[in-house]
């Protein structure tokens, strides 16, 4: 038997690796595996207040912070019947904007295109693309300033509350960032053409389902009470169970989803299959631009689909901070029982991220976490098989099947921390 | 590699004399890495925050966002010198501190969550900065932990040397 290994994939959170075993060219199993530990948070806030909750939940990730404590306020809010005001929630689409630029720019410009630049990392393209990797510090750096705006802090901010916020931006704060969103749309813009301009390879191409939520008025969002999937079905986030029928495997210490015993994906590509349509501005000429049937079946894509997202966040920065300027500082809304369960879902960077909370006089009883890498595991193994097989029926060499596989795992944007390196190619 | 607990006199003048060489006579900035959620992890972060009070606009740390600071402190026409201070695993004695050479930071490193030292050194030199990578080696790094007493003396120590190499250069 014989292993091609990527004992540490890089260029991903997290640790975790690809192993390949192959009969002569046949690929018997190609497998994710996840070497990070887990970290039973779920278990650690048993017990604990709702607002205790919030303060050890966003733990789980410093990049994805704010998806995580905002999914948790969703769940938690309908556990305990607290409608927050509309302020705080154009506030939350505002700091979940800049989440979006923040993350997306660092996976597009740093993680994901010294593979298509054929560079073997961003420090390497300094000399050649040295332009491109300061629009990248530049979009991180906007994200990260709104998401402390926002949330109070640039990491693990605390102002997102049950009911409201501890404390709104000022005024001076939003309009400072209206300025700045504009002045970096080039930025954005140049990651789209970047990536569009990218022959991606056919390798891991098959059909696949696409989840993410429905953003509520038929519009373009990260939040919603129901989940979409390509398959023309709309399910209510409550019933994520059924869309995720979560399970552990031997090689690995995350979780993984399966939908009706299927892989699927979630993520901006899906976020855009689902909700493309609803885009609007440059993002939207530039998505029904760029828009092909390969991206229902091509996972590479999702490169290009983060970048047309990170100029739709960009573009619609401006539109929030003016409303958010333009409303009174409401009061935080209080509780309306203190027994009861609620699911918050949300987008994350790189997908649905629900949070499940049962609650019995005013502690928490249950919590259930799922992340965006979880139920992207399978299908991310899904095409990487199929990697491996064409390519080396392709005669490709062992390192251009390694490079091959950590592009379609790396174009997942995966956060292995969150889900609890990377190819290894065994031959029998 | 420098062992400040087993001769802190020699050891202390020893680190400023280096890190003096290494800054020349331009501006020195301070960059503290890590998280302080983890004890000893947060080391850096906790030189950077002490530095801040006497230095506000050449001390940063992760809460200051480490890829704009650097981003700003590249496109600065000025003769300057980052230092970066983090914790590693220096396969030492717990508090040890060591100027760690670039070649053995590793590329590899850059994740989700931060730009990688190395592309940070690389971007900073490219722009003509001079750049340092302090470590301090950890002992605790548990969630929620106590900072260990090694390390709490280390950064006192390692703060009392960069104040003194900045004051003279800021």
């Amino acid at each position: 038997m014989n292993e091609l290994n990527v004992e540490a994939l890089s260029r991903v959170e997290g640790d975790g690796g690809i192993t390949v075993t192959l009969d002569g060219k046949k690929v018997k199993s190609v497998t994710l595996d996840v070497h990070e530990g887990p970290r039973l948070i779920e278990q650690l806030v048993k017990g604990m207040t709702p607002a205790d909750d919030l303060n050890v939940i966003p733990r789980i990730c410093a990049i994805c912070t704010l998806s995580h404590r905002y999914s948790a306020i969703r769940g938690l809010e309908k556990a305990l019947g607290i409608a927050p005001p509309e302020k705080a929630q154009l506030t939350r689409e505002l700091m979940m904007l800049g989440e979006n630029v923040e993350s997306n720019s660092l996976h597009t410009f740093l993680l994901a295109l010294p593979d298509f630049l054929g560079y073997p990392s961003a420090i390497a393209m300094l000399n050649d693309y040295g332009d491109d990797v300061k629009r990248a510090l530049r979009l991180k750096k906007f994200g990260n300033h709104v998401m402390a705006v926002t949330s109070g802090r640039i990491v693990h901010g605390e102002n997102p509350v049950l009911g409201g916020f501890g404390r709104y931006p000022s005024k001076k704060a939003l309009e400072e960032i209206k300025l700045k969103a504009h002045e970096l749309i080039l930025d954005a813009v140049r990651a789209v053409e970047l990536f569009a301009s990218i022959e991606y390879p056919t390798y891991p191409e098959a059909e696949t389902l696409f989840m993410s939520v429905n953003a509520p008025k038929k519009q373009y969002g990260f939040a919603g009470e129901t989940i979409l999937i390509s398959n023309g079905k709309e399910v209510s986030a409550e019933d994520y169970k059924k869309l995720t029928s979560e399970r552990v495997v031997s090689h690995s210490f995350a979780k993984r989803s399966l939908y009706q015993d299927k892989p699927f994906t979630v993520g901006a590509n899906a976020r855009l299959i689902n909700m493309g349509k609803r885009l609007d501005g440059q993002a939207a000429d530039l998505f029904k631009e760029h828009y092909s049937d390969r991206w229902l079946k091509n996972p590479l894509l999702n490169n290009l689909a983060q970048a047309i997202e990170m100029l739709w966040s960009l573009e619609h920065i401006p539109e929030m901070a003016d409303k958010v300027a333009s409303m009174d500082n409401p009061p935080i809304e209080q509780p309306t029982r203190t027994t009861g369960s609620g699911t918050g879902a949300v987008e994350a960077p790189r997908g649905t991220l629900y949070h499940h909370y049962d609650i019995k006089d005013g502690l928490i009883e249950a919590a259930d976490i799922i992340t965006p890498t979880a139920q992207n595991l399978d299908d991310i193994e899904k095409h990487m098989k199929l990697t491996a097989e064409r390519m080396l029926a392709d005669d490709k060499k062992d390192e251009e099947v390694r490079l091959g596989l950590e592009m379609v795992a790396r174009a997942y944007d995966p956060c292995i921390s969150c889900a609890t390196h990377l190819v290894t190619l065994k031959r029998i | 590699m420098h062992k400040l607990r087993d001769a802190p006199g020699d050891a202390e003048a020893d680190l400023k004399r280096k890190l003096e060489d290494i800054a020349g006579e331009g501006k020195v900035y301070v960059l503290g890495l890590g998280n302080t959620d983890r004890a000893d992890d947060g080391a850096g972060v906790l030189v950077a925050t002490a530095l801040k009070k006497r230095f506000p606009l050449f001390s940063f740390s992760e809460h200051d966002g480490v890829e704009g600071t650097v981003l700003d402190i590249s496109e600065k026409d000025e003769d300057a010198a980052v230092l970066f201070v983090d914790a590693a695993d220096l396969r030492a004695a717990p508090g040890s501190i060591r100027i760690v050479p670039k070649e053995e930071i590793r590329e590899t490193e850059i994740t989700t969550h931060r730009v990688a030292v190395a592309l940070m050194t690389s971007l900073l030199e490219k722009a003509g900065k001079k750049t340092a990578v302090i470590c301090i080696q950890p002992k605790v790094i548990a969630f929620r932990a106590d900072v260990s007493a090694e390390v709490q003396g280390s950064i006192k120590r390692l703060t009392s040397v960069l104040s003194d190499v900045m004051s003279s250069r800021t």
